[in-house]
């Protein structure tokens, strides 16, 4: 058997001294979809960052993919972050066009960007690649930017996708668009999703587990 | 009426007939414009970005004295300048006094912290949700400079144009550091103040158009520049 994707033991993280985070144990499986809830500044965007790579915990094991990650994996923490890609809740896009910043990712791995592969991402999120490709980025409304944003990570086809409140202040129509690419993304591509959302029913139907957090803690 | 009728149109025949004079002061005024706005951006573009970019202990003491050089008088910089130039100066053997390149010293001391500040202040609007952003994309570091110095490029050259702005448009330091020397170091600004005095309306007036028609395109410049820079924000997500 495998071994799952993150493993966390005996994890803390903390901000300015102050201990945000205590997760004692927490397994998550290839291929699984972990649902993230709880109040604000319950620690879930906390739990996200650790998981992308984007802040080190202070004490406790953090293994990806069956390896430790330790101080000397986190200062090459590019390579880990290319296995583990965050969609969070600052991201902007860059000041290119929109098949500019899906191709992005991949230049930066110095990967090829063929149009194909970049219509493929956009058609996951409902974007038309006729119609949106070659628009600026400036052209975009709040939800067609964030599914661009998403179309950017999908087409990456990382080993897990870390989703931070994906959903939050989009329409109708852009929240289906995303709660789709997030299955398709599992079921098309095996991805590792952990999602953060306020949203509990959409978690409960889409997620194998579904944790709550509260004051940095882990309830169930 | 007539004195100001009679100056303009006596200034548009010194333009139109290639006035070697008039066009002088222009020549050198572009000259230790470009040279001026060059060393300030060389030097002011890495160092702005460092000071946006990084954490270091001192940096709001840095960050202070760029921007008291943004409000220090003209004057007083050409008074510093000329003081290191001159034959008494520790830097008077070069014989930099009353040249070209000397006074492009003295406008780089003027242009070099507004690039510094304006570049900075870019590089910080932009820095935590691109920083972020590049990050998560798998950006190494850097991946990450030079994909933050090509996301302000917009604000870089609205500074580039307002550096340009205030060098091609300053007297007190050409004055002082220039000597306002005929054929040589004579600029727009200082030729017009010295026509003026002379009583030489219209060569003042033709300079003025000059320097008017170049604050214009300056203008005109910054304000496309500072829209594009200023829609940045549209990239935020909802």
């Amino acid at each position: 058997m495998s071994a799952p994707l993150f493993a966390l033991r005996g994890i803390e993280a903390a901000y300015n001294g102050a201990s945000v985070l205590h997760v004692p144990k927490l397994t998550i499986p290839r291929g699984s979809i972990l649902g993230l809830a709880g109040h604000n500044g319950s620690g879930k965007s906390t739990l996200l960052k650790l998981l992308g790579f984007l802040l080190e915990p202070t004490a406790g094991v953090l293994e990806f993919e069956g390896r430790v990650v330790d101080r000397a994996a986190m200062r090459a923490g590019h390579l880990l972050r290319r296995r583990a890609v965050l969609l969070g809740q600052d991201t902007c896009l860059l000041k290119r066009s929109v098949a500019a910043n899906v191709a992005y990712g991949l230049r930066l791995r110095g990967l090829p960007a063929p149009e194909a592969l970049l219509a493929e991402a956009l058609a996951l999120v409902g974007l038309d690649y006729a119609e949106f490709g070659q628009r600026s980025w400036r052209q975009l409304s709040g939800g067609e930017a964030r599914r661009v944003a998403l179309a950017a990570r999908l087409v990456l086809n990382p080993a897990a996708l870390l989703l931070d409140e994906p959903t939050t202040g989009l329409d109708r129509a852009s929240v289906q668009h995303v709660q789709r690419a997030v299955l398709a993304a599992r079921k098309a591509r095996g991805a590792t999703l952990v999602i953060v959302s306020h949203d509990v029913e959409w978690l409960k139907s889409c997620s194998d587990t579904l944790l709550t957090l509260e004051d940095g803690r882990i309830l169930g | 009426m007539e004195y100001f009728s009679e100056g303009f149109a006596t200034a548009l025949t010194l333009l139109l007939a290639l006035d070697p004079e008039t066009f002088s002061a222009v020549w050198a005024t572009g000259v230790v414009t470009v040279l001026a706005l060059a060393v300030s951006l060389l030097l002011g573009l890495p160092l702005g970005f460092a000071l946006g970019h990084f954490r270091f202990p001192g940096r709001r003491g840095v960050r202070l004295f760029v921007d008291w050089m943004l409000s220090l008088p003209t004057v007083v910089i050409g008074l510093i300048v000329y003081a290191f130039l001159s034959s008494r100066g520790p830097l008077g053997e070069w014989g930099l006094l009353f040249t070209v390149p000397g006074m492009a010293i003295g406008l780089t001391l003027l242009g070099l912290p507004i690039i510094i500040s304006m570049t900075a202040t870019a590089v910080e609007s932009t820095d935590t949700r691109l920083t972020q952003t590049l990050l998560s994309l798998g950006a190494d570091r850097w991946q990450l400079l030079l994909a933050t110095l090509s996301e302000a490029r917009f604000a870089m050259a609205l500074a580039a144009a307002s550096a340009f702005g205030r060098i091609v448009s300053e007297i007190g330091i050409a004055m002082m550091v220039g000597g306002n020397i005929k054929w040589q170091t004579r600029t727009i600004t200082t030729a017009i103040a010295l026509e003026t005095g002379k009583g030489e309306f219209a060569t003042g007036i033709a300079l003025g158009i000059v320097l008017m028609l170049v604050a214009l395109v300056v203008n005109l410049l910054v304000n496309l520049l500072r829209g594009r820079s200023n829609g940045a924000s549209v990239g935020r997500l909802a």
